[in-house]
């Protein structure tokens, strides 16, 4: 599904990703994990498209597609959905306005027919409730006075109603407690986990993966995947931190 | 005609521009065929080339005649000869009235009066479509208690747009004005509002659009010289391509002003870098017991907000239009006939989606 291949990767003349290459085939769940300044975030802002992230080298296939070649919103509509370390605020503009937006704009991309404004709401409201979530929030400013834990449930209801092929997670579990983690959590494993999808898991930690088993754990360090196992490579990393793993 | 027009030297009109006036004051009107876009079903009146057109009005308690409003303003004062009066009692019209302006080239002035008595409550929509100058002096006196609401929607093709309000509010009396510039043309917008008498409240604000070589440009005052007045200032400047889009709002308030609350909120919004917005927020106070707030900033559009939601599939051109919509919203909420303000949003919204 997905496929890159010696990816370097620049940030204001800065290279960050020097030869990172993955491939993730439909049905997997990879997890890639990393101290800090190892290129976590660069990677899933530089496959989302987001501009400032130049790649200087090598080749990124989104079935079949030459993903670099899209623009960001072009991706969006081709499956990939990239859910944010932090969720962006967006006053004046309502959570249900601004999906209906995005999913129509990908349908039409696509080809599709617009959904209508009440089959919308309805598709919203399931992922909504199955995510704890309420309507009256979803029909307020996106993200606007959300708590860090409301704002990462807002991109797991996000991707439920946009419901992707690829999920790039970017620290989803970060800033969330127990219970909101398994929320999150069950959210990815039940939009997520079918045969015809796959999710690139971004974490610093362990313990998300506790909930959502990856097939695959990879070590990214200085750029580029220094180590790959299964998910008991995690258990390593977490018991003997990412020096001794990563060098 | 010989025009004796201000110039940018003098400082109220320093980011004027005026150079299209002389000619247009010369053109003779060309007849241009435009239909006039009505929003309610109430009274309706509809100047042609600034002349009354009778038989598509239906003017209620509207009168027209000679107009007595005299103004040293330098374009107010071109607007003489017959307008429009509303005078209202407390038991008189409480409905919208709508007013169309169409310009078919050349230059029209009309004057017109708005007196309301005592309680009495008023609500007016304008607009302004076609192609010329459309010059106005608005003179508005509201009696005790008295609320007039104003909606006023600049969207000519082409040419200019003066606008010269001058009103006088006795105590208690509250006049809330917003306006939309979504226009092709040139834009200046001019107001003096004196809060005469204690308690009173006025609201003057809205949305300037700008594109291509376009310029917006306001100059507020409001005067506060009783006690206990409140006014409020909310504009939001949008500039696109080369455009310029400019604000001057002022807040004064007398020594016996005591307890005014004043509220200037002037935001600037650039789409291009090549546009420009100048803003410019002035408080003069003499009273020392007052209360005002004011803010001025301009910036583009939060490019992070842009991304995200490129990221959901938005299309870049679509994510800018919300977030612009979103943008100058708050001001034109302020519209407080629901179909009006659906029919400005609206054109808010076709201004926004032809940049596309």
């Amino acid at each position: 599904m997905l496929k890159i291949e010696n990816l370097h990767a620049e940030v204001d003349g800065k290279a960050i990703l020097k030869g990172l290459s993955l491939t993730i085939n439909p049905g997997e769940i990879h997890a890639i994990m990393g101290p800090n300044g190892a290129g976590k975030s660069t990677l899933s802002y530089t496959l989302a498209g987001r501009p400032g992230y130049d790649v200087t080298e090598g080749k990124v296939t989104f079935d079949g597609q030459d993903l670099l070649d899209l623009e960001p919103h072009e991706r969006a509509a081709a499956g990939l959905f990239l859910g944010f370390q932090y969720p962006v605020e967006i006053p004046g503009v309502s959570n249900v306005q601004f999906l209906r937006e995005a999913l129509n704009a990908q349908r039409k991309k696509r080809g599709e027919d617009a959904l209508s404004g009440g089959d919308f709401l309805k598709r919203a409201k399931v992922q909504a409730d199955a995510l704890g979530f309420s309507m009256d929030m979803l029909k307020r400013p996106v993200n606007v006075g959300f708590s860090g834990g409301e704002k990462k449930r807002n991109e797991m209801v996000q991707m439920g109603i946009i419901d992707p092929k690829l999920a790039i997670l970017d620290e989803t579990d970060s800033g969330l407690d127990i219970d909101a983690l398994r929320v999150v959590s069950d959210g990815i494993n039940r939009i997520m986990r079918t045969p015809d999808k796959a999710v690139l898991l971004i974490t610093h930690y362990q313990r998300l993966l506790d909930y959502v088993k990856p097939d695959f754990v990879h070590v990214l360090a200085g750029g580029r995947i220094v180590r790959t196992g299964g998910a008991e490579l995690a258990h390593e990393l977490e018991r003997e931190g990412y020096g001794t793993i990563a060098a | 005609m010989t025009l004796a027009l201000p110039t940018t030297r003098d400082e109220d009109w320093r980011w004027s521009d005026l150079s299209a006036l002389p000619a247009l004051a010369d053109a003779a009107a060309n007849g241009g065929a435009v239909v006039p876009r009505w929003i309610g079903e109430g009274p309706r009146l509809l100047f042609v080339d600034g002349r009354y057109d009778e038989a598509a009005s239906d003017p209620g308690p509207v009168t027209i005649g000679a107009i007595d409003a005299a103004t040293d303003h330098p374009l107010g004062r071109l607007a003489t000869g017959a307008g429009w009066t509303l005078s209202l009692d407390k038991d008189g019209f409480g409905g919208t009235i709508e007013i169309v302006h169409i310009a078919i080239g050349g230059a029209n002035h009309v004057p017109a009066r708005i007196m309301l008595a005592e309680d009495a409550t008023a609500s007016i929509v304008e607009s302004y479509i076609g192609d010329g100058w459309a010059n106005r002096l608005t003179r508005i006196d509201l009696a005790r208690s008295a609320r007039l609401m104003r909606a006023i929607r600049i969207d000519q093709a082409s040419g200019f747009t003066s606008l010269r309000d001058e009103a006088t509010l006795a105590g208690g009396a509250s006049l809330v004005t917003t306006i939309l510039g979504a226009g092709e043309g040139g834009t200046r917008i001019d107001a003096h509002i004196a809060l005469d008498g204690s308690g009173a409240f006025a609201e003057h604000g809205g949305a300037l659009l700008a594109r291509d070589a376009q310029r917006h440009d306001a100059a507020i005052v409001v005067r506060h010289a009783a006690a206990e007045g409140t006014s409020r200032q909310l504009w939001r400047a949008v500039a696109d391509d080369k455009a310029t889009t400019s604000m001057a709002a002022r807040v004064e308030v007398a020594r016996d002003a005591q307890k005014t609350e004043g509220e200037q909120s002037l935001r600037g919004l650039m789409l291009k870098r090549t546009a420009t917005v100048n803003l410019k927020p002035e408080l003069e106070i003499f009273a020392d017991d007052v209360k005002c707030a004011h803010g001025a900033t301009v910036g583009e559009l939060d490019k992070r907000a842009l991304f995200y939601m490129e990221s959901r599939g938005v299309t870049p051109d679509r994510a800018k239009a919300l977030l612009t919509h979103a943008f100058i919203a708050d001001a034109l909420d302020r519209i407080g006939d629901a179909p009006a303000r659906e029919a400005f949003l609206a054109d808010a919204d076709r201004w926004l989606e032809a940049r596309a």
